[in-house]
């Protein structure tokens, strides 16, 4: 679809892209005009990996995953971007093939922007560039993160450590909310390891809160509840892990919580 | 163990050769199948009108000589859901195994 025709709301869009909220309206509109409409269904593949990287997206609703195929043959997961963020901008300013498979996890709307028209408008447009530094250096921030995670953290501790990233404070409890697209699948996707690993690690993780809890005579009652619950909760499929706590900060300054000994 | 270096040329040499396996072969000259290739793994995504067409694209992807392996993400009917299928060449010093 011509972006002529909804100027305005792909200028809406992307300015509330966290990092190009500063862009003036002259930058927004130049940018706008460039964008197609783009709709996916869910499921759908937006670009694969090795694909000439013909242009960089704005995704408007829905949430993306990003994954890369191992040598194995398993895919891992790079990123799960959620509305609204930009993708594919990496391979285009890098002049190279995408680096990762990017696929619709529910029906998505998103604006795409030539990459060779983009990289004219960055040349043009001097703040644009620099929201286009400020979103790659958070990536690279975010991908060191990343390795580490990969590189040092154990599989329960990443469990533990997404559960709680996640967790909302509502009416005293802690809830992880759950999309329809979280499987048992998805979630071993996102943590980098297969499905029996993930049973395993919530085994692990639920042992080990059991004792240490115990033995420190913490509130363990509360967080067993917690801990039971998301095991419960995943296994069954349900649409929530429900979490009973007494707020997310406590959760948060809780180590033992996330850490294997 | 280790994956091979991505090499952009190599791999944007067997995207090409794989197109052309496609577009050589009548039953899939027609099909609109995106094909993306890193580090000799063939990426194949799009939309065909049978299962047997998704395996046929699959087959020939997998003969160009080159390729390591196969990600077929081929929308079909009957296909699995989400569809991806990886295969991985024996001729590959990886072990070959079958996800879904």
């Amino acid at each position: 679809m011509p972006s002529d025709v909804h100027p305005s709301r792909a200028a809406l869009v992307i300015s509330r892209l966290p990092s190009f909220s500063g862009l003036d309206a002259a930058t927004l509109e130049a940018v706008a005009r460039a964008a197609s409409s783009r709709h996916y269904d869910a499921g759908q593949v937006i670009y694969l990996e090795g694909e000439p990287a013909t242009a960089l997206y704005v995704l408007e609703t829905g949430w993306v995953k990003a994954t890369r195929m191992t040598p194995d043959g398993r895919e891992q997961a790079l990123t799960f971007l959620r509305p609204v963020d930009i993708f594919g901008d990496i391979a285009v300013f890098t002049g190279t093939s995408y680096p990762g498979t990017v696929v619709a996890l529910e029906d998505v709307e998103a604006w795409a922007i030539d990459g060779a028209t983009f990289l004219d408008l960055t040349a043009r447009y001097p703040q644009l560039a620099l929201a286009c530094i400020r979103r790659l250096a958070e990536r690279v921030l975010y991908f060191i993160g990343l390795v580490e995670d990969l590189s040092l953290r154990s599989v329960e501790t990443r469990l533990a450590s997404t559960l709680l990233k996640h967790a909302e404070a509502r009416e005293g409890r802690l809830i992880v909310p759950r999309r329809s697209w979280t499987t048992f699948d998805e979630m071993a996707v996102r943590l980098g390891t297969v499905r029996d690993v993930l049973s395993r690690a919530l085994h692990t993780l639920e042992d080990e809160a059991y004792s240490r809890w115990n033995a420190t005579k913490s509130p363990c009652s509360i967080r067993r509840d917690w801990r039971s619950a998301a095991r419960s909760d995943l296994r069954h499929d349900k649409s929530r892990i429900h979490g009973a706590g007494p707020s997310v900060s406590s959760y948060r300054m809780d180590p033992l919580l996330v850490c294997r000994r | 163990m280790m994956s091979p270096e991505a090499d952009p040329t190599v791999d944007e040499q067997l995207r090409d050769g794989i197109l052309q396996a496609l577009a050589l072969d009548p039953r899939t000259l027609a099909l609109d199948i995106r094909v993306g290739v890193l580090s000799g793994f063939a990426h194949l995504a799009g939309k065909v009108p049978s299962l047997e067409l998704r395996t046929l694209t699959e087959r020939i992807v997998s003969s160009v000589p080159g390729v390591r392996g196969v990600a077929n993400r081929i929308e079909a009917p009957g296909a699995p859901s989400p569809a991806r299928t990886v295969h991985l060449s024996p001729r590959d010093e990886w072990s070959p195994s079958r996800h879904e």
